[in-house]
């Protein structure tokens, strides 16, 4: 019999996988997975871009340069004082602005602009009339404060919406589809156990869930680490928990496919309009930090918040309810969060089981 | 009696004017749109706001009683700002029933090949976009801008016609700003709703295009530390849109002028996705 | 109770609306035919029987088996429903054979029953094609051979000739009858009656979700003592043996046909017509043929649901 329902687990899983892997109506998953992955090919291509320039400008100034020196410009010095301090610019702009000096008078005010760089920041000055009236020294790409940046990505939009509207729309239509295509009756005419049905299509969603994201994830991160220097990178990965966050990152994309597909499932049996589920678990997983100790617990980021290797610090000014909703105040530890989380998960595909014991085939009602 | 006994002889009355054959899809869908509860429990909350103004324009107007109640009469203020409010109020109450409304416009048409059915008769497919558009855009401005114009009537009624004539750039910016809302909301329900044969996928679509559209936009320009991610943000294209009619000072990123270009090319694209859609025929290979 | 599809006071409901009612029934082996108008619950009958909705009470048992265990059911039964839809993306063949997987089958089983459902319903040329692309009777006949597939004892049939042409058709017929012959169980809703009444061994007559007869036709038509029965004689000199039918007071009504070479009479007691029909045809009066004339299910039909226009 075991045998049975493992081959029989095999074929429901490889039917679905085909509609969700290899189907035209499954290519929004993909550009839902890839849309971050090509951001953050941007961004190597630009922090790739910034480091060229730094360089360049490091590289054609009359001295090298430590931070230290650039931070030695000030506002109100002269050309000639800024020169002595930190040689010629790599590269000037000049031009003029008229300006009024009189009732009928005007006279042209001469500006220009010094180009400085270390190699890691950029200082520009900008002199009116041979003084300095602006200076700013611009950080280039920290890859230890990107990495918050990147925490921040994964945490705000990739779990708490790429991940869930992906789950959405493989989960919530494994059963609710099938009602939709009048196709679940040639399920139900198999001689295969509802519960194996089950266990059989969600399998085949969470499988191609976690391959879309994880591969997503996995890119990003690539694409993230690729436009730094190869010390720089292997100082984050190997020195400062890099490769572990990286690890962290990829199970806790594939424990949000279990939570969220688990959800979704039922909400696909239970409810033949998503908007309502979705809208309610999207403002549930919102107002999660405002509810009380044990409705928290019905949650899936209550747990994937707790697992995220990175705190996102709030940024100043936020106002504190906001900030509450950025900010994990009482984080769980990872083995409670983990199995809390499956544990939840399992409630809820054992609430599936007995819902798809009772289904009934009645195509006119939706 | 079979037919061929019977004398078969074609309809010789009149018929009704071609421009105006639209409003029967209309009058339809709008019927099947109140055989809903949830549908019409959620028109019927679209009015408690402007309700709530009602009150409070009539209680900037009675000082006396503000004062016997011990509150300060400059508490409510009806300016640019109250319609402004109202306006975005409104305008996150027309996006939900867009989510309710819009998914069932053409999507069960798709579904059910009623689309050949309709196009075998003297009747376009911009008529048949206008009829169906016609369900969100009447709807939608019954809580948008009608009862903008309404309030905006009282006060003017009570405040006296040097506040009317000083404030009627606010009507037109409540009816413009309602307009270009309802349009965008309208376009995009109905090309989702072209584009995918289940209603509730098209529903989620919506909800989707907003919430993540907003999420990837902010990634955008935490990532790549541009503001160029708004546009990606329909809600705050929206809003700069909004905050340039009714003139009030704001930090947007994104200049009026940016945002009026972003929406009319996200009423381009949808347009689009429509015309591509909405056909007699389909295809299967 | 093992070799019978029964039903034990079978009532459904959706709602408030009534599926079916009171229903009794005791299947045999053979080909048993459904018919009733639209909306009588025949379908919702079969998706009692099938297990795809469940009874609001009563029991439901075939051979044995409770509809509600699937995995044992659909071992034995095959149901060709009506629904037009397939899942998406699939060919005839793959549709067939995934189908065959799921019923836990290994891969080269499933291939080889798969192939041989294909040949039977002669969809050979046609598997390789996505059956989104088929023509509503190669959708019938891919639909029957999904319940045929796997060889099951219990054939259920939801209007299984709609949209075949008449080759297919007799062809599909032919594929009834001898898995009827092997004992099988073939359950078939129509609303083809002139061939119902080819091919069935027994009816169940269905209206407003109650059973109103079931049997064998000619049983069936026994039992309705309202309507007298119909009895066509092709015989020379008809008016005479005509006149000799209302002198013997066998018959309530008689008409001559129309041409004039027999006649048609009605009779409440045809057992002693028939008896005293040879001295009746004595004195030279030949008798061609003496045939029932409402001894088929359109009249049983006509005669217990009403005067709906059906096909004939």
């Amino acid at each position: 019999m075991k045998s049975v329902w493992w081959r029989q687990l095999k074929a429901v899983m490889r039917l679905e996988l085909k509609k969700t892997f290899f189907a035209r109506r499954g290519l929004w998953i993909y550009l839902v997975a890839l849309l971050p992955v090509l951001l953050f090919m941007a961004y190597a291509t630009a922090v790739s871009r910034v480091q060229g320039r730094m360089a360049d400008v490091a590289r054609h100034g009359q001295k090298p340069l430590t931070y230290q020196d650039l931070l030695a410009v000030k506002q109100g010095m002269t050309n000639e004082e800024v020169i002595a301090s930190v040689g010629k610019p790599a590269s000037t702009v000049r031009w003029k602005v008229a300006r009024t000096t009189g009732a009928d008078a005007s006279e042209d005010g001469v500006h220009e602009r010094y180009n400085y760089s270390d190699g890691q920041q950029e200082l520009y000055v900008e002199f009116v009339d041979g003084r300095a009236e602006t200076v700013i020294v611009r950080d280039g790409n920290n890859l230890q404060r990107d990495s918050v940046m990147f925490a921040g990505v994964f945490q705000f939009f990739f779990l708490r919406l790429a991940i869930f509207f992906g789950c959405l729309g493989v989960f919530m239509n494994l059963f609710r589809g099938e009602i939709l295509d009048r196709s679940l009756h040639f399920y139900f005419l198999a001689p295969i156990r509802r519960e194996v049905l089950m266990a059989g299509k969600f399998l085949a969603g969470l499988i191609a869930t976690s391959t879309i994201f994880v591969a997503s994830e996995v890119l990003q991160t690539t694409a993230f680490l690729w436009a730094f220097h190869p010390n720089v990178r292997n100082l984050y990965l190997y020195h400062n928990h890099g490769l572990e966050h990286a690890a962290a990152y990829v199970g806790i994309t594939v424990l949000a496919c279990i939570g969220y597909g688990a959800f979704f499932l039922i909400a696909g049996m239970f409810f033949r309009n998503p908007i309502v589920p979705t809208a309610v678990i999207l403002i549930w997983e919102g107002i999660n930090p405002f509810l009380p100790a044990v409705l928290k617990q019905v949650s899936v980021i209550y747990y994937l918040k707790s697992l995220c290797p990175v705190d996102v610090p709030v940024p100043p000014g936020m106002p504190p309810l906001l900030a509450l909703l950025i900010s994990n105040p009482e984080p769980i530890s990872e083995p409670v969060a983990v199995f809390g989380l499956l544990t939840v998960a399992l409630v809820a595909l054992y609430v599936s089981s007995l819902q798809v014991r009772r289904m009934e085939i009645n195509y006119t009602t939706e | 009696m079979a037919i061929y006994r019977r004398s078969y002889k074609p309809y010789t009355g009149a018929l009704t004017a071609t421009w105006s054959r639209w409003l029967v899809l209309f009058r339809y869908a709008r019927r099947n749109l109140f055989r809903s509860k949830v549908q019409t429990v959620l028109f019927t909350i679209c009015f408690f706001y402007p309700l709530l103004c009602l009150g409070g324009i009539y209680l900037a107007h009675n000082l006396s009683f503000l004062a016997q109640i011990g509150v300060s009469g400059n508490l409510i203020s009806i300016d640019n700002r109250f319609f402004f409010r109202l306006l975005a109020v409104q305008g996150v109450l027309a996006f939900l029933l867009t989510a309710f409304i819009g998914p069932g416009l053409i999507s069960p048409d798709l579904a059910n090949g009623a689309l050949p059915l309709y196009f075998c008769r003297p009747f376009s497919r911009a008529e048949y976009i206008v009829g169906k558009s016609s369900v969100l855009a009447i709807t939608l401005s019954q809580i948008t801008w009608i009862p903008g114009l309404v309030l905006f009537a009282i006060q003017a009624g009570f405040a006296g016609p040097r506040w009317a004539w000083d404030n009627l750039w606010i009507a037109g910016s409540l009816i413009l700003g309602s307009l270009i809302w309802i349009a965008i909301l309208s376009l995009l329900a109905m090309a989702l709703s072209a584009w995918v044969k289940w209603r509730i996928v098209a529903g989620a679509l919506l909800l989707a295009v907003m919430f993540f559209g907003a999420g990837f936009g902010q990634a955008i320009n935490a990532v790549l530390r541009i503001e160029s991610g708004y546009f990606f943000n329909l809600g705050y294209l929206m809003a700069a849109v909004w905050t340039d009619l009714f003139r009030i000072e704001s930090e947007q990123s994104l200049s009026a002028g940016d945002a009026w270009i972003a929406l009319l090319v996200y009423c381009v694209i949808c347009l689009g996705l429509l015309v591509r859609k909405v056909r007699a025929y389909e295809v299967v290979r | 109770m093992k070799d019978r599809i029964v039903f034990e006071n079978v009532s459904k409901f959706y709602d408030e609306i009534l599926g079916v009612n009171h229903l009794n029934l005791s299947i045999p082996p053979g080909i048993t035919s459904l018919v009733g108008p639209n909306g009588s619950g025949k379908t919702t009958l079969m998706n009692l029987m099938t297990g795809l909705v469940k009874p609001s009470r009563g029991q439901i048992y075939v051979l044995g088996c409770r509809t509600d265990d699937p995995e044992n059911l659909f071992k034995m039964v095959g149901y060709s429903t009506q629904f037009d839809a397939f899942p998406k993306g699939l060919t005839g063949f793959q549709f067939l054979y995934s189908y065959l997987q799921l019923s836990g089958r290994d891969s080269h089983t499933a291939e080889q029953l798969a192939w041989r459902a294909i040949e039977r319903v002669n969809l050979r040329n046609d598997a390789g094609r996505n059956i989104a692309g088929y023509s509503k009777g190669m959708r019938q006949r891919i639909r029957l051979a999904q319940a045929l597939a796997h060889d099951p004892k219990v054939l259920v049939l939801d209007e299984p000739l709609n949209g075949l042409d008449p080759l297919a058709r007799s062809e599909s017929i032919a594929l009834f009858r001898a898995a009827a012959e092997l004992g099988c169980y073939v359950i078939i809703s129509s609303h083809i009656l002139h061939e119902v009444d080819v091919i069935s061994d027994q009816v169940i007559l269905l209206s407003n979700g109650y059973v109103v007869a079931e049997g064998q036709i000619q049983t069936v038509r026994s039992e309705i003592q309202e309507h007298p029965t119909q009895i066509l004689i092709r015989c020379t000199r008809p008016r005479e043996l005509a006149a000799k039918v209302i002198e013997s007071e066998l018959a309530s009504e008689i008409a001559i046909h129309n041409d004039g070479r027999g006649l048609l009479l009605k009779t409440r007691n045809s057992d002693n017509f028939y008896l005293a029909l040879n001295e009746l045809a004595l004195n030279g009066i030949e008798i061609e043929s003496v045939t029932p004339a409402d001894d088929d299910v359109f009249s049983v039909y006509e005669y217990l649901i009403g005067n709906e226009e059906v096909v004939r």
